[in-house]
């Protein structure tokens, strides 16, 4: 699918910004079923300097720095993208078992899985504990394939959380979280790279994008998009396979990746500092994604 | 074995006989009991100095220390954070051979180092080919993931190197760690080696010992060789005055001719670095950084934090500023390394290493784990992330319940901690207590690389425990240091520099001052005068109370009166009590006192941040400010002394000296400028204040003449004045001589004209028009209210007036004026920039 997506952030500041220094994980990446074809970002205020660069984790990572005084800031970042399907076989009950996946894990001497264990260890949000695993050691049993095992636990999650957007900010610790039985897609996505870490498989944070269809015969309204996040699994010998626990399924073409990493932190889609613009800022994120055919 | 008596001839001569201790090795005594060859013409001729002379020497190597302003902080101690650098005059003495065998191990050692670095921020070749464990990496704080890709120019991106050495019972080295971020103590080693050859300069010159300038000499070369540019500028980045080796930051930037600075004097623009100073801002291109390299930049890496620069790493990327050593070196120091550097040596160097590091395990691994748990009391724990939340643990001291403990914490996070094998350091000569006593000795070695290798610091600096079975050297722990001494076989080589552009960039550099300095000359010189006006007026409420001649009740309440507006202290005679008790009262309850201490703290502490551009004279004169500052509250506490305006005269004096000394042997660039303009602003509203507060009230002619003699005994321009009038003190003249008489260095008018020449050597910014700076117009509108002001009326009273009307308000009106302009100076010329935050308020800890 071609795809081209508009991402605005606009920051409203309670008083003058003298200048800042910001950097913005906001142009999509490429990955094995990605394909980033172009792609721009705009800054209002006009930035003095900017610079784009791969980070450690293979992101696009956008740093700009703002000498004007202002009181708004605006960044657009417009780029198309090709995206396909996840190259999983339609049915999960092939492949790898949750035992030798977990053995593999501990002592596979495949550079591959060796690099994967990063993500298997605790992050700046993400701390393993044994609450999480208990939560879906019964769905993660030695003889069932690991991929169908996620499958189910992506189901719980879906099931036994209910969709709340009012409920979260980007600070809600996981046991929050667990104890609320509410959150938003960030918040699945932090749980279930937990849960998974916490059984001895490796996990990463994906955000991006969802396309969503209008209901039949609608016009599709404008800004109606919104980022999203979703989670990546690590199967030794089989790469990574992404689930996402919001909607309850594999990540598809509809899916487009922005940025991956350990966690939210990994990828925060802007952040910074400036200098003025007093308390509480006002916060508006705006997405487009239009079918290009 | 046997106990080793020093050979002595001079049994009527006791002390300085070392008696080595045979259980261990022993750095100046063999186990035959025999003294080492190269020790031996050193402990004889301290054993022929003797204790007492011994004793001077130490005595002159104090001063020495204390002149430099050579101090430790220590954190745990939150009332006298500041210590005198803590030197043993013994100095550590290694063979010319042996030396050679341990620089070629350090020179190894850091080129592996090296190539680790390159490979954890590059291909991470050790953790995919199973060398190192992935969480030995991945999971420390020290990995810093935005500085993957980033390179130094040249073969090496480790460009310092320390290394803590301890020789075992056996008598092999072994390293105990390394340090990797911005390694101190190469500062001290070189104080330490200037106190030595100066307290003791013929036994110095007799050694043949390596000399340490050659070290730093390449030091510069490297640091000046990292930057595209030939000329390149360099600065000193400190996290500050409170940090625990300040003073080692100032005296390296001194010794290597670098700026100093400081997170608030560096700027990111355009995708360079910049330095902040009164003439705009100057391009850095490389920083020797001596800030934790997490809290470099608040963008990407530790955002709270307000020791780095904002975008200070993309700087980095975009090749526009090299830092030494580069951030993410941090990773080095995880001592889980250790554990897998004979690995890694044999991986990348096909050998063994020639310094083994002391045996280490890690509880991250299965096997080790389960080692360390069963041997807890045999082994040192240490977690793998130094902070000062968490510190090592020796085994043997703990008891069954702490150790206990331990196993849970270890347990409860076994990757967080490694465990070391006991290492009981040789024992060195150190003078404890008028004798030569044992004392186990650890030594931080440095290496800087060249173009092709590393270059070894000839010796480094050693501790020593404070006990002879010490186990814990840290100087956080209040340990003493060595003098290192390496005795040279062969004569030296100088690296030779290119001279003529040093003399280039220096002249640039005197310009540029960043303005944080600037600006804490500038408050040092107005804490100095106002703490200096506020001594002035207290002596003389003293010397006027206790003099022969009883004054007035009224003259009483005009000093009180005076006083406490000089002090800034509240002050109002209760009505049963007398002028004379208020202002007892006010300065036995301490209330002015702590007002003029702290004003003087304030210009001590405005001297510490400015400490590279002061002189060993004016620390000199400073120390003895800080050591009357603390005899000042005793002094005063209790009942006032019989004479008490006599213990003032030191404090007086010495700060005349400080005026002294900045006027005769500072330069005559902004710094100084600043200062003085600092000094003249607050003698300006600190003469009008005392002009207001003694002379606007109308009294009798008896204790008018009281008041006014008060005044300029506390201008010191008594002597002047009778000398011009001889006559009964009197108003107008008085008023003629404290503000109009410019020839008097006192007045007003003096000041006034001295801020005019100031300002108009000031730095400007050009602009088509010729219309005066505000700030020049303001001293321009002081000076002419002055001068279009008669004295008869400013000392015009009507009849029935209970107040100078004139006076009190033209005097006022320059003491607003000159006020303001001190808000219009520090605006202008000061960086007060408004106060950062986080866009997005992030305070995880990342990992």
């Amino acid at each position: 699918m071609l795809y081209r997506i508009r991402h605005t952030t606009e920051y409203v500041y309670a008083s003058r910004v003298s200048h800042c220094y910001n950097m913005a994980h906001v142009t999509p990446r490429t990955s094995r079923r990605q394909q980033c074809l172009s792609s721009r970002v705009d800054v209002l205020p006009t930035a003095n300097f900017s610079s784009q660069r791969t980070d450690y984790f293979g992101n696009q990572a956008y740093h700009f720095e703002i000498q004007k005084p202002h009181k708004k800031l605006v960044i657009t970042s417009t780029s198309d993208v090709r995206t396909e399907s996840q190259a999983y076989a339609p049915d999960l009950d092939l492949g790898i078992s949750c035992r030798d996946a977990r053995l593999a894990m501990q002592s596979s001497r495949d550079p591959e899985v060796l690099l994967a264990r990063e993500f298997l260890m605790d992050s700046a949000m993400i701390k393993s504990a044994p609450e999480l695993a208990d939560f879906a050691r019964d769905l993660f049993t030695d003889d069932k394939p690991l991929l169908s095992a996620v499958m189910e636990l992506t189901r719980r999650i879906f099931t036994d959380f209910e969709y709340s957007p009012a409920s979260t900010t980007i600070a809600t610790p996981l046991q929050e979280v667990m104890a609320n039985r509410k959150g938003v897609c960030q918040d699945f996505a932090h749980l279930q790279i937990a849960i998974l870490r916490s059984l001895g498989f490796a996990a990463r944070y994906v955000s991006g994008y969802l396309e969503t269809l209008p209901p039949p015969g609608q016009e599709k309204l404008v800004g109606a998009d919104a980022t999203h996040a979703w989670l990546s699994v690590y199967v030794p010998g089989e790469g990574w396979f992404e689930y996402d626990p919001t909607n309850n399924c594999m990540a598809h073409e509809q899916h487009i990746i922005t940025a991956w990493g350990r966690d939210f932190y990994d990828v925060t889609p802007l952040c910074g500092v400036i200098y003025g613009g007093g308390q509480n800022p006002v916060l508006r994120v705006a997405v487009d994604v239009t079918r290009m055919g | 074995m046997s106990s080793t008596d020093f050979p002595t001839d001079a049994d009527d001569q006791p002390g300085l006989i070392y008696q080595a201790n045979p259980q261990l090795h022993d750095e100046a005594v063999d186990s035959n009991g025999a003294l080492r060859p190269h020790w031996a013409s050193l402990l004889e001729r301290m054993r022929e100095l003797g204790p007492d002379a011994f004793a001077d020497r130490e005595a002159k190597a104090l001063r020495i220390l204390r002149d430099d302003g050579a101090t430790y902080n220590i954190y745990s101690d939150p009332t006298s954070p500041t210590r005198i650098w803590n030197m043993d005059l013994v100095p550590h003495v290694i063979g010319s051979n042996e030396w050679l065998q341990i620089e070629s191990g350090l020179q190894e050692r850091a080129e592996l180092l090296n190539l680790l670095l390159r490979d954890i921020y590059g291909e991470r070749t050790l953790i995919q080919k199973g060398i190192i464990p992935p969480e030995a990496i991945f999971g420390h704080r020290g990995f810093l993931r935005p500085c993957h890709g980033i390179q130094l120019p040249g073969e090496h991106d480790l460009i310092v190197h320390s290394v803590d050495l301890v020789r075992d019972h056996e008598g092999n080295i072994v390293v105990l760690g390394d340090r990797t971020q911005n390694p101190s103590g190469a500062g001290y080693a070189l104080e330490n080696r200037n106190v030595m050859s100066r307290v003791f300069p013929s036994l110095f010159r007799d050694s043949e010992v390596h000399r340490l300038s050659t070290f730093f000499q390449r030091l510069r070369s490297k640091l000046n060789s990292l930057a595209e540019q030939s000329n390149p500028r360099v600065a000193v980045l400190t996290p500050g005055a409170h940090n625990e080796t300040y003073f080692e930051h100032a005296y390296l930037a001194n010794y290597l001719g670098y700026h100093l600075v400081q997170s608030d004097d560096l700027v990111v623009r355009n995708g360079f670095l910049w330095m902040k100073s009164l003439d705009g801002l100057s391009r850095v291109d490389v920083l020797l950084r001596r800030v934790d390299d997490w809290f470099c930049d608040p963008v990407e890496l530790r955002g709270d934090s307000r020791l780095g620069v904002a975008s200070l790493l993309d700087v980095v990327r975009a090749g526009n500023l090299v830092i030494a050593n580069p951030l993410g070196s941090g990773i080095l120091e995880n001592p889980v390394l250790l554990r897998y550097l004979p690995d890694i040596s044999r991986h990348f160097l096909g050998r063994e290493l020639r310094l083994p590091s002391v045996q280490t395990w890690w509880c991250g691994d299965d096997d080790d784990r389960q080692y360390v748990i069963e041997h807890l009391a045999e082994l040192v724990i240490k977690p793998t992330y130094r902070s000062t939340e968490s510190s090592s643990v020796y085994g043997p001291s703990q008891s069954e319940q702490e150790l206990q403990q331990l196993a849970e914490r270890i347990q409860a996070n076994p990757a967080g901690f490694v465990a070391q094998a006991i290492v009981e350091a040789s024992h060195v000569p150190t003078w404890v207590d008028g004798e030569l006593k044992p004392r186990p000795t650890i030594l931080r070695s440095f290496a800087v690389a060249n173009a092709t290798s590393y270059s070894v610091m000839p010796g480094g600096l050693t501790r020593i425990g404070l006990q002879e079975r010490d186990f814990m050297i840290s100087n956080q722990t209040g340990s003493k240091s060595k003098d290192t001494w390496v005795i040279a076989s062969e004569p030296e080589v100088d690296v030779l520099e290119e001279q003529v552009d040093d003399v280039v960039s220096r002249e640039a550099d005197l310009i540029s001052l960043p303005s944080r300095v600037v600006e804490n000359l500038f408050w040092m010189g107005r804490y100095a005068e106002r703490a200096e006006a506020s001594l002035r007026i207290l002596r003389t409420a003293f010397m006027m109370l206790n003099g022969e001649e009883r004054i007035s009740e009224a003259t009483q309440h005009q000093l009180l009166h005076s006083v406490s507006m000089i002090t800034a202290t509240p002050s109002r005679p209760t009505d049963d009590q007398t002028a004379e008790d208020a202002l007892r009262g006010i300065i036995e309850n301490g209330a002015v006192m702590s007002s003029i201490s702290g004003n003087l703290n304030a210009m001590l502490f405005c001297a510490n941040e400015t400490k590279e551009l002061l002189s060993s004279d004016t620390f000199r004169v400073i120390n003895d400010i800080r050591d009357a500052l603390t005899t000042l509250d005793t002094t005063f506490s209790g009942s006032l002394a019989s004479a008490p305006e006599e213990a003032l005269d030191p404090l007086v004096t010495a700060l005349m000296a400080l005026s002294g000394l900045t006027q005769e042997s500072m330069m005559r660039g902004f710094g100084w400028r600043f200062m003085d303009m600092g000094r003249r602003l607050e003698r300006g509203y600190q003469t009008s204040i005392a002009v207001t507060s003694l002379l606007v009230p109308v009294m009798n002619e008896t204790d008018q003449s009281k008041v006014c003699e008060a005044l300029l005994l506390s201008m010191e321009s008594l002597i002047s004045y009778r000398r011009r009038y001889r006559a009964r003190v009197g108003v107008t003249p008085t008023l003629d001589l404290v503000m109009m008489d410019s020839s008097n260095p006192r007045s007003l008018a003096y000041q006034l004209e001295q801020l005019a020449n100031h300002m108009r050597a000031l730095p400007k910014t050009p602009t088509q028009y010729r219309e005066l700076p505000l700030e020049e117009r303001r001293v321009l509108e002081c000076e002419t209210i002055l001068k279009l002001t008669t004295l008869a009326e400013l000392s015009h009273v009507e009849e029935g007036d209970i107040q100078r009307q004139t006076l009190d308000q033209q005097v006022g009106k320059l003491a607003e004026l000159i006020t303001g302009l001190s808000d219009l100076i520090t605006d202008k010329y000061f960086d007060h920039r408004e106060a950062s935050q986080q866009l997005v308020r992030n305070n995880w800890e990342a990992f």
